[in-house]
């Protein structure tokens, strides 16, 4: 008898199409979704007929990959047919300088910021906290203005300085808040074994740090890869990152307009975030989590 | 091997005031305990002598030398934390010897130092596991490890053994005992139970609300309490405090005691020895504190006692001894008598008075009269 008496749903034929209706939404809504990706993917891979041929859903007759070639080496963005090699190249060396100094500038900071409370500390950290919701568009034209004073206005290395500045106040509001989470004891422990702010940070902070440096890295990459507005804001020409030229490259139309092309310029514009969070991707939710440190 | 002197240190958070006018002499070889409740600033004076908090006023001296602005790494004392604060990226091996890295002494002598303390402390076995894999005994031997192998002049301590199961705390504490009595190297230690305190200590500081009660040794803590604080502090179970009147009678001067006998209330005349303070006393209220063990029952009590019958209200076996609840002066008061003299709650049975070992309080400054 006590059998009967289960959770709604949980027993006989009730429970089969419960289950049903749940996987068929949960269908549904992933098919939603993956179908844009989908059609980039195999539109990349098609020729102009094949394309004119409408068919957007069909997969492509032969996998062709003329299309990826001419996006990376051939392209046309405005007059120079250089393909996106070259601003691929551009975004990797904004990218990574500015990734690993803001990440690196964060960690100091937000040591410095909890475990040696000085005068102002908290100040010192809501202010940076609310740079973090300052829009981009408000500092377009200070930032302007500073890149041109330092004279490197329109360079890769402008754009270094601008993300670093601006990822600041993210990478630190991270790791402050990882670094609370780790007892001041060991802090005082290794003063007293005679360390001093650096070494401490090099041989005890820095060690326990991988889950959120993993976290900050992601987060920067991400914002960073991604940015357009900084970007377009202060380089022209042969300094701009790779999302600027990807939209010059599908703005840049000379009669036909190749679907394929700009499909699988896309992807190559997406490809490092994808890969960053495939490589590293499980490592974000459990810094995200990671609690208090052990032992 | 060191003095330690405190000289009316205080201590400030803003307009807080953590710590008042702290002073106190440590002499070489010495372990003085520091032992007060929850918040009364013993953390903060054991940081301030390690050099981790700054000293509002006043000053600390190490051997007669002033070390209010000496960096902690130069005061060339090592302390072991509540948390053990063991670096958990590090092997045991390295936590011990990353004090003696930080000095500069060469890898070799860092190993046969690391390896003497390891054996000392019974952990040799566990040199190269990493913290977060050792229990909190083994925790707390390494965080010890970690102090003794500078060999530094002098040892603080911050309530070690708070984070042990009962048993091992007292495993412990024994070692701590024998390592001070080997070592003769002298040691602050903060603990907030009094056992601890009154075992290890050769002197006990009392605190409270940043204010020393009194700086004694245990056995004068115990039986000369400067004030009811402390008074009712250490103990287990803690001093009765009873309200009474000193009168005279004949020629006899003592107190007037209220007790509950067969149901009705008796005041009952306590003669009281070493007369000459007490005359001055006449007439007025005063708190008289007394200890369990010092009312036992009357059965192979000496002689000379004062001698008074009650009601038992509660009994409570503890094993070695029986506490009797009974009503002495209107307020629940404890007897510890011996088990198989303890009568049944509810029935009255005649107990004995050690009033000489007795304290007197003034009611209103709650300090020791006599
Ligand atoms: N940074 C601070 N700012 C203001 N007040 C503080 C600060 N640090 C400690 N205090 C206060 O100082 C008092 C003493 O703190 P302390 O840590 O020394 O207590 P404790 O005796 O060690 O207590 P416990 O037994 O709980 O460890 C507490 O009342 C605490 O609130
Ligand atoms: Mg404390």
């Amino acid at each position: 008898m006590a059998n009967r008496d289960r959770l709604p749903g949980t027993d006989g034929k009730g429970r089969y199409i419960g289950r049903f209706l749940i996987y068929l939404t949960l269908a549904v809504f992933a098919i939603w979704y993956l179908a844009p990706l989908y059609v980039v993917v195999s539109t990349s891979f098609k020729d102009l007929a094949e394309i004119r041929g409408g068919a957007l859903l069909s997969l492509p007759h032969e996998f062709n990959v003329s299309a990826w070639h001419k996006a990376w080496s051939q392209a046309c963005i405005g007059v120079e047919c250089t393909g996106l090699k070259p601003y691929f190249i551009n975004s990797i060396s904004m990218s990574v300088p500015a990734v690993l100094i803001s990440t690196f500038l964060g960690s100091i900071t937000g040591y410095a910021l909890t475990k040696y409370r000085f005068r102002g500390a908290n100040i010192i950290f809501s202010l940076m906290l609310f740079g973090c919701f300052i829009p981009f568009q408000v500092v377009i034209l200070p930032m302007a203005q500073t890149l041109g004073m330092l004279g490197i206005a329109n360079t890769v290395n402008g754009l270094i300085l601008v993300h670093v500045v601006y990822g600041l106040g993210f990478t630190t509001l991270f790791f402050r808040n990882y670094y609370v989470s780790i007892p001041d004891d060991l802090v005082k422990a290794a003063t007293i074994d005679g360390a001093g702010f650096f070494r401490i940070y090099w041989r005890i902070m820095l060690p326990l740090s991988p889950p959120i440096i993993v976290v900050t890295i992601i987060w920067q990459f991400t914002q960073i890869w991604n940015d357009f507005l900084f970007g377009a804001s202060f380089t022209t020409g042969g300094a701009q990152p790779l999302t600027v030229a990807l939209n010059n490259l599908i703005n840049t139309t000379t009669g036909v307009k190749h679907y394929n092309i700009d499909m699988a310029a896309a992807l190559i514009a997406a490809a490092p975030t994808l890969f960053v969070y495939i490589v590293a991707g499980r490592y974000f939710v459990r810094g995200l989590t990671a609690g208090s440190v052990k032992g | 091997m060191a003095t330690l002197t405190i000289n009316n240190a205080g201590k400030k958070y803003g307009s807080v005031e953590v710590l008042n006018d702290i002073s106190m002499e440590l002499n070489d070889g010495e372990l003085v305990v520091l032992l007060g409740s929850s918040g009364c600033g013993k953390s903060t004076l054991l940081n301030m002598i390690a050099g981790l908090e700054s000293i509002s006023s006043g000053d600390i001296r190490i051997d007669g030398e002033i070390v209010n602005d000496i960096h902690p790494k130069n005061r060339d004392i090592a302390m072991v934390f509540q948390s053990y604060a063991l670096y958990p990226n590090m092997t045991v091996a390295k936590n011990i010897s990353f004090g003696l890295e930080m000095r500069g002494v060469e890898k070799e002598k860092r190993d046969e130092l690391v390896n003497s303390v390891a054996k000392m402390l019974q952990i040799d076995h566990l040199l190269n596991r990493k913290p977060a894999q050792l229990s909190g005994g083994q925790r707390q031997r390494v965080a010890m490890g970690r102090a003794l192998v500078r060999r530094p002049k002098i040892f603080l301590f911050d309530e070690p053994l708070s984070n042990l199961d009962a048993k091992l705390r007292v495993e412990m504490r024994h070692e701590i005992k024998k390592l001070h009595t080997s070592l003769k190297a002298t040691m602050v230690y903060v603990t907030h139970d009094q056992i601890e305190a009154m075992t290890l200590a050769d002197r006990i500081a009392i605190l409270k609300g940043g204010v020393v009660q009194q700086f004694a040794t245990p056995a004068e803590i115990y039986s000369r309490p400067a004030n009811m604080f402390v008074a009712g502090f250490v103990g287990s179970p803690s001093m009765n405090f009873l309200p009474v009147t000193v009168a005279q009678q004949g020629n006899e001067i003592g107190v007037h005691l209220a007790v509950q006998y067969q149901g009705k209330s008796e005041n009952q005349f306590v003669p009281m020895r070493n007369n000459d303070k007490l005359s001055q006393l006449l007439g007025r209220e005063v708190i008289l504190g007394i200890r369990p063990e010092m009312i036992t029952q009357l059965e192979n009590a000496e002689k000379d006692l004062a001698t008074l019958h009650c009601d038992v209200e509660v009994v409570e076996p503890t094993g070695a001894d029986t506490l009797c609840i009974i009503k002495l002066a209107g307020k629940d008061s404890i007897a510890r008598v011996s088990p198989i003299h303890a009568c049944a709650p509810g029935e009255s049975m005649g107990f004995a008075l050690d009033i000489s070992r007795a304290c007197l309080f003034d009611p209103v400054t709650e300090e020791l009269i006599s």
